[in-house]
């Protein structure tokens, strides 16, 4: 008969042999990697990173620290982010196996996993016992971004997420808080929770300053409004599918509403905003020309002056506003987490391992938090223990408050569309972002797009797609609980 | 008595027969692939790569967006090709006379021509930038007020934006073409026609024009096809925006090869202007007199 002594025996038996057993590298997955991949040393092996700042982090910092801990050069490939995709799938499809090591966005992944050109990951995570540091990444980003049918395809190594930024000098305007009393009656939001709340405030600061200083910009460009269509689309209450028909359903109330909503907008914010992307709206806010703005996270570190020193950063404008930024979730509560990055294995690579390894070494919680901490990188914080590093909470006077933002916003996020195919039916919403600006009727471009969809979806298969997107949709990031 | 060598008659041929061969094979073999490419069902999505035979042909009668695409390429085509055929030989009459600095400002009127058109593009984006361009800076200056015009998502404004940059960058070359070619017109037939009172019009009908017409016919020919195949300008401005009010045919087909990887029909798409192109040479050919 087997006791409670016998039981607790039993428990501390296998305590002590799970942390005898343990190899040394669970410790700490970064040194195991090291460790394992001095075996290569004298080996090259070649990583897909986004042009520009992106691959800073590989060229001055992680590269050279790898190749100086285990004697593997990194050769990065600089893509601008529109042609990745395509790289990657040429590459795969050639065979020419010109590509290691990856960064792919989540959204890409099922199509990427399901024409085989991304190596599954788990065989490797098992024996270089990474298991435990993977589920130390936040839950949004480790439970929706990181598997396909079961499998682990990539590394979620970027913690993109919406944040909305506003200026706490003007919001507590006391004449702005006053005139905003006066025209509704109520104490003005800060910040506010909504978009009623927020279009309210936008229109009532532009009004006030006569557009010395504009209520708020956006990305209304059609590569970003994508976005940020997906975003508050969802916010709004709308659907991208009825689930069993798989017709689109993105022309429903809640899409033409966003639509005439962008409009009404527009009229007090800057004039212009139609062609606005990340720059033109990162300098309006950080010069002081805009109250309020959405956008990825470097803007809150550079509003703050972080890092804005640094020569490469020497295109961004110097901040007016540092010491004066708040930090929240976008209205409604879920901001979309749009794009980010995994770091992946390419299936034709001859060096598998090796640029596994490399990864493993990234994504490890004590060299990602070194990344995320770069002052030039694009990299945000992306695991638990970002979000509270002491370290990076001293890194500005409301580092701690952008921290919680980015955090909430992790936890409360919105996961980008992800279907076969995914990048058609986004160019839909790009080219209908785009007809809004050409004048055309909200409603007819949505009924449009929407047949362009269905369009779509019939090609691929609606039984093969409704399957994707079911899976897709069950995910906690998909649509607002 | 020495024997007579008869060469083998074939010899000559296999003299030629590396050349022939290599440029059947990267001049024919490309163009018969993508043929077949254009008969499957290739993309880069899928593992279906059967053949579709007509699929892909058919679908190009019903997509729309490719009519409106060979449209706009149409009017773009239609609009600057008279432009800087008329520009450039206003210019070229300019420059045909002796004049202190001519070289220096001919050398300065053909540069635009050796920038590359998508760096031309993307800087006239940023001439035509609303905040910070200057463009609408000047028209600022002009109205006395601040003037937001959006050239490039403004549905009246983009092609005016559009043809502009082309002409800006094109002109120069119809003008050294045809200041060439103005260069050669005999002097004493126009100078006897001044001399009897021939008017600039009439000199310039039945003297000179015949004489710069085969020059003239192939700067057409040329930028003609250019402007058919209209890419990089339209792309860095607009990327075919807003909407699709500016897509050339060209874009369409990038866009379907290679963002939309739809290998197969984009093959299709090439072979359709493969086929009006040609009628639009063989017809101009010979229309314009260029071979007798």
């Amino acid at each position: 008969m087997v006791t409670r002594r016998d039981i607790g025996k039993i428990g501390l038996g296998a305590g002590l042999v799970t942390a005898l057993g343990r190899p040394a590298w669970a410790a700490d997955a970064a040194q195991a990697a090291v460790e394992a991949a001095k075996q290569y040393s004298g080996e090259t092996i070649t990583i897909v990173w986004e042009a520009g700042l992106q691959s800073l982090d590989p060229l001055n910092f992680s590269g050279p620290k790898w190749k100086e801990l285990t004697g593997i050069d990194v050769k990065v490939v600089e893509v601008p982010v529109a042609e990745m995709f395509t790289k990657i799938m040429q590459d795969f499809k050639s065979g020419a196996g010109a590509y290691d090591a990856l960064n792919v966005i989540p959204s890409w992944m099922p199509d990427l996993a399901n024409a085989g050109a991304l190596e599954a990951l788990d065989p490797f995570v098992d024996k270089y016992g990474y298991r435990d540091e993977l589920q130390k990444i936040a839950p949004t980003y480790r439970d929706n971004q990181m598997m396909v049918n079961g499998k682990i395809f990539g590394l979620p190594d970027d913690g993109d997420v919406f944040v909305m930024y506003y200026r706490t000098d003007v919001l507590n305007d006391p004449a702005i808080q006053k005139a905003y009393k006066d025209k509704y009656g109520t104490d003005l939001p800060v910040p506010p929770k909504n978009w009623k709340d927020f279009d309210q405030v936008g229109a009532l600061i532009t009004e006030v300053t006569g557009g010395k200083t504009y209520g708020a910009a956006f990305f209304r460009e059609p590569g970003y409004g994508n976005f940020m269509f997906q975003e508050r689309f969802r916010n709004e209450g709308g659907k991208f599918f009825d689930a069993d028909t798989m017709k689109a359903t993105i022309n429903s109330d809640a899409g033409v509403k966003v639509f005439t909503d962008w409009l009404a907008e527009n009229k007090w914010a800057p004039p212009g905003v139609e062609q606005w992307g990340f720059v033109e709206n990162l300098a309006a806010f950080l010069q002081g020309q805009t109250a309020m703005t959405i956008s990825w996270p470097p803007y809150g570190r550079w509003a703050a002056s972080y890092g804005t020193d640094q020569e490469v950063m020497s295109w961004v404008p110097k901040s007016t506003i540092a010491g004066k930024v708040g930090y929240s979730t976008t209205p409604g509560g879920h901001p979309e987490l749009a794009a980010g990055f995994c770091l992946s294995v390419s299936a034709t690579s001859k060096k598998k391992e090796a640029a596994y390894l490399f990864i493993q070494w990234l994504n490890s919680e004590s060299v990602s938090l070194e990344r995320v901490k770069l002052p030039y990188a694009l990299r945000d914080p992306f695991r638990d223990s970002h979000f509270t590093d002491p370290g990076y909470a001293a890194l500005w006077p409301e580092a701690k408050d952008y921290l919680k933002a980015l955090q909430d916003g992790a936890n409360t996020g919105l996961l980008d569309l992800s279907l076969l195919q995914t990048d058609k039916y986004e160019e839909v919403l790009r080219q209908s972002v785009s007809k809004l600006w050409s004048g055309e009727d909200p409603k007819a471009i949505l009924d449009a797009a929407a047949a362009e969809w269905d369009a779509i979806t019939e090609k691929i298969g609606v039984d093969k797609q409704k399957a994707v997107y079911a899976d897709w949709a069950s995910k906690s990031g998909a649509y607002p609980k | 008595m020495t024997a007579t060598v008869h060469p083998d008659r074939n010899f000559k041929y296999w003299l030629v027969a590396p050349a022939i061969f290599l440029l059947l094979l990267i001049g024919l073999f490309p163009l018969i692939y993508s043929l077949i490419v254009s008969f499957m069902r290739i993309d880069m999505m899928d593992t279906d790569t059967s053949f579709a035979w007509f699929y892909n042909y058919k679908t190009l009668f019903k997509d729309s967006r490719l009519w409106w695409s060979l449209a706009h390429t149409l009017l773009i085509t239609a609009v600057a090709l008279p432009i800087e055929l008329l520009l450039g030989l206003a210019m070229a009459y300019l420059f045909l006379e002796k004049m202190p600095g001519r070289q220096v400002f001919i050398s300065l009127l053909v540069l635009p021509t050796i920038i590359s058109p998508i760096v031309a593009g993307a800087t006239w984006r940023l001439l035509f930038d609303n905040r910070y361009g200057p463009i609408n800076q000047i028209l600022g200056w002009f109205a006395g007020e601040p003037v937001n015009a959006l050239w490039t998502i403004n549905p009246t404004l983009v092609y005016p934006a559009i043809i502009f940059c082309e002409v800006w960058q094109w002109t120069p070359f119809m003008f050294l073409i045809l200041l060439a070619a103005l260069s050669n017109v005999d002097k004493s037939q126009t100078e006897a026609a001044e001399i009897d009172g021939a008017r600039f019009i009439r000199t310039f009908r039945y003297i000179v024009l015949p004489a710069i017409w085969p020059v003239m016919a192939i700067a057409i020919l040329i930028r003609g096809l250019d402007l058919f195949r209209i890419f990089d300008i339209v792309w860095a401005l607009t990327q075919g925006g807003p909407g699709t009010k500016t897509e050339t045919i060209s874009i369409y087909a990038y866009v379907q090869g290679f963002k939309q990887f739809e290998t197969s029909y984009t093959a299709a798409i090439a072979f359709l202007v493969v086929f009006i192109l040609t009628v639009v040479c063989v017809w101009a050919i010979r229309r314009m007199g260029l071979v007798k």
